[in-house]
């Protein structure tokens, strides 16, 4: 079965600094991937270039197989690829359900906003996500931190894709919606959908991953499979103390796993 | 409410993630959305002067007066509807003065040439377009902040408009091509009924259509709408040249009326239309702010110099009562929000 999605080779630069040199990534459906880095390791880097934000400077990319190129969120989006951005990407002064469909609003004639469709649509996916909020008409402003995320998952829910980026989503939130949010992550898994996960919280990390990937200035460090790793191993990966997996610290002819798309 | 919910590919079944909301900031506040006081605020505001202007002269609440006032408002009213636009999309324009002299300076060069009038008009506003591009690019294109970028074409353009005509005003007289700027309709100006379709049909454009939503989506978080695929920069391009196209349209309008283009025409209205646009409940870091809040930031400037002309103030006086007008109107903004700038 060819990865969902795959990356070979992806390498960025801001300017003279590198962000990210010759790294591949499978994702396989079904699969929770943790990808975990020091702070500059490149992990946003990475989901922005995934999510269409960044274009790569290197690199190819193919969904299921097939050669693909992600230029803009548009494409990701039409991919597939749904975000949680580390920033959320919410805009306050904007009430929750035009947030929740920002960039797809339904519209009539093309050019006519159709809001109460929206705001059932959003009424709807709220109530499905078990996610309470007084209205989708209030603006994301006046929400808290929690409240905020859960209407970034929300959106990238909306979005339907199969491949789900999730940027320190749960940052913000308590030990009880972290627990929420992690059961979302096994519910779409156990629908086929794919997830990475960046996140500094490495205590249960082991428990929801599948695969524990670690970037280290801007290389693949380590890909392993979350049940032959320890959180020590994962440690040393993430501060340099164990040796790369990969023979000159990740270059993109090592590949991965067992063998490339290409 | 906690326990399962429907059967959809997501059944997310644990209690509520959330709590309720509190308004963080204002608990007190007994509106949860920000905006509320806005536009009460100044209709009560606009309400009490004319009161005091109807005691003050007999002449003030007639009708006469009233289309007076609409009249005078017209054509400033105008370039005020395409800067609430663009401010509500994080934009801004100090050039529109400018751009509505050159696009009057050259139709009336043009009319003058032998021209024929309509011609003369679109091609006058194709010119606005033009310099609509110009700052749109240095803007979205080369990044430079709004702010600046406009100072600097603001110069050029007035510049311009001065140097193509000598530092002269141009004559057109009084002809056909007049009925634009004097020309009356059901006893109501012709720039009046022009400045209601356009007032109109922005308020529906920025309510309903999703570009209205976009802009103002842009102006409250522009990164998060690149984020999701929204077309920042192509939507911005569009409106600036939307803001000078209605600044050209100003601009011919008023040389209609006077029958003179004037290289100085309009100078230092710019001011007086941002005035009435943040007046309106327009915030300068953008995303909020209502066309009809400008609409009545409009008629409160309006009023306040349509009753000191029918009073005898002397008119200087003006100048100092909109500007405390503005102070108190956006420092009560800002003390409500629990502080906006700091």
């Amino acid at each position: 079965m060819p990865p969902l999605l795959s990356m070979t080779g992806v390498s960025k630069a801001f300017g003279h600094v590198v962000a990210l040199a010759g790294v591949d990534l499978e994702i396989q459906p079904g699969e929770v991937i943790g990808l975990l880095g020091d702070n500059g390791a490149g992990k946003s880097t990475l989901i922005k270039i995934l999510s269409g934000v960044y274009f790569a400077d290197e690199g190819s990319f193919a969904r299921d197989g097939e050669p693909v190129s992600i230029e803009d969120p548009n494409d990701a989006m039409a991919l597939g690829i749904a975000t949680v951005y580390q920033d959320l990407s919410l805009v306050e002064t904007r009430p929750v359900a035009h947030n929740i469909y920002l960039g797809r609003e339904p519209r009539r004639w093309g050019i006519v906003l159709n809001r109460r469709k929206m705001e059932r649509d959003a009424t709807e996916l709220l109530e499905r996500l078990n996610i309470t909020l007084p209205s989708v008409r209030v603006d994301v402003g006046v929400l808290s931190g929690g409240q905020r995320q859960a209407v970034a998952i929300s959106r990238a829910v909306a979005q339907g894709g199969d491949i789900l980026l999730l940027d320190e989503p749960t940052a913000s939130l308590g030990v009880e919606q972290t627990a929420q949010v992690h059961d979302l992550v096994v519910d779409m898994k156990s629908h086929g959908s794919a997830i990475v996960l960046i996140t500094h919280d490495l205590s249960d990390i082991l428990d929801i991953a599948d695969r524990i990937v670690v970037l280290r200035q801007g290389r693949l460090w380590a890909d392993s499979p979350s049940a032959a790793t320890t959180q020590t191993e994962i440690i040393g990966w993430i501060t340099g103390a164990l040796p790369s997996q990969f023979a000159n610290g990740g270059s993109s002819n090592d590949g991965s796993s067992n063998g490339g798309s290409s | 409410m906690s326990g399962g919910s429907g059967s959809g590919a997501l059944n997310w079944s644990m209690g509520p993630l959330l709590l309720p909301p509190e308004d963080r900031k204002n608990p007190w506040w007994p509106f949860k959305r920000l905006n509320d006081w806005t536009i009460p605020g100044l209709l009560i505001a606009l309400g009490a002067l004319v009161i005091y202007s109807w005691q003050r002269s007999p002449h003030f609440f007639t009708v006469n007066n009233f289309v007076n006032i609409g009249n005078a408002l017209s054509i400033r009213g105008l370039m005020a509807v395409g800067l609430t636009v663009l401010l509500i999309s994080g934009g801004l324009d100090l050039s529109i003065a400018a751009v509505a002299a050159f696009t009057g300076m050259f139709a009336a060069m043009m009319i003058n040439a032998g021209v024929n009038g309509a011609v003369a008009g679109l091609v006058a506003l194709a010119c606005a377009a033009v310099m609509g591009l110009i700052n749109a690019f240095i803007i979205v294109r080369l990044r430079v902040n709004p702010i600046i970028a406009t100072l600097g074409t603001l110069l050029l353009f007035r510049g311009l408009a001065y140097v193509v005509s000598e530092g002269d005003n141009i004559v057109i007289g009084v002809n056909a091509w007049s009925t634009f700027g004097r020309g009356e309709a059901l006893g109501i100006k012709v720039t009046l009924w022009v400045f209601a379709g356009v007032l109109l049909a922005g308020m529906w454009f920025m309510r309903h259509s999703f570009l209205g939503n976009y802009l103002y989506a842009i102006g409250g978080n522009a990164s998060a709408c690149r984020n999701v695929g929204v077309k920042v920069d192509r939507i911005r391009m569009w409106s600036y040249v939307a803001m000078a196209i209605l600044s050209g349209i100003a601009g011919i309008a008023l040389m209609s009326r006077g029958g003179t283009a004037q290289p100085a025409a309009f100078e230092g209205a710019e001011l007086d239309i941002i005035t009435a646009v943040f007046l309106g409940g327009v915030a300068l870091t953008g995303g909020r702010g209502s066309l009809f809040g400008t609409f009545l930031g409009l008629l409160i400037i309006g009023v306040i110099t349509n009753s000191f002309v029918l009073t005898n103030v002397q008119v200087y006086w003006q100048m100092v009562v909109r500007g405390i007008i503005l102070i108190l109107a956006v420092s009560i903004d800002s003390i409500r929000r629990g502080g906006g700038y700091r």
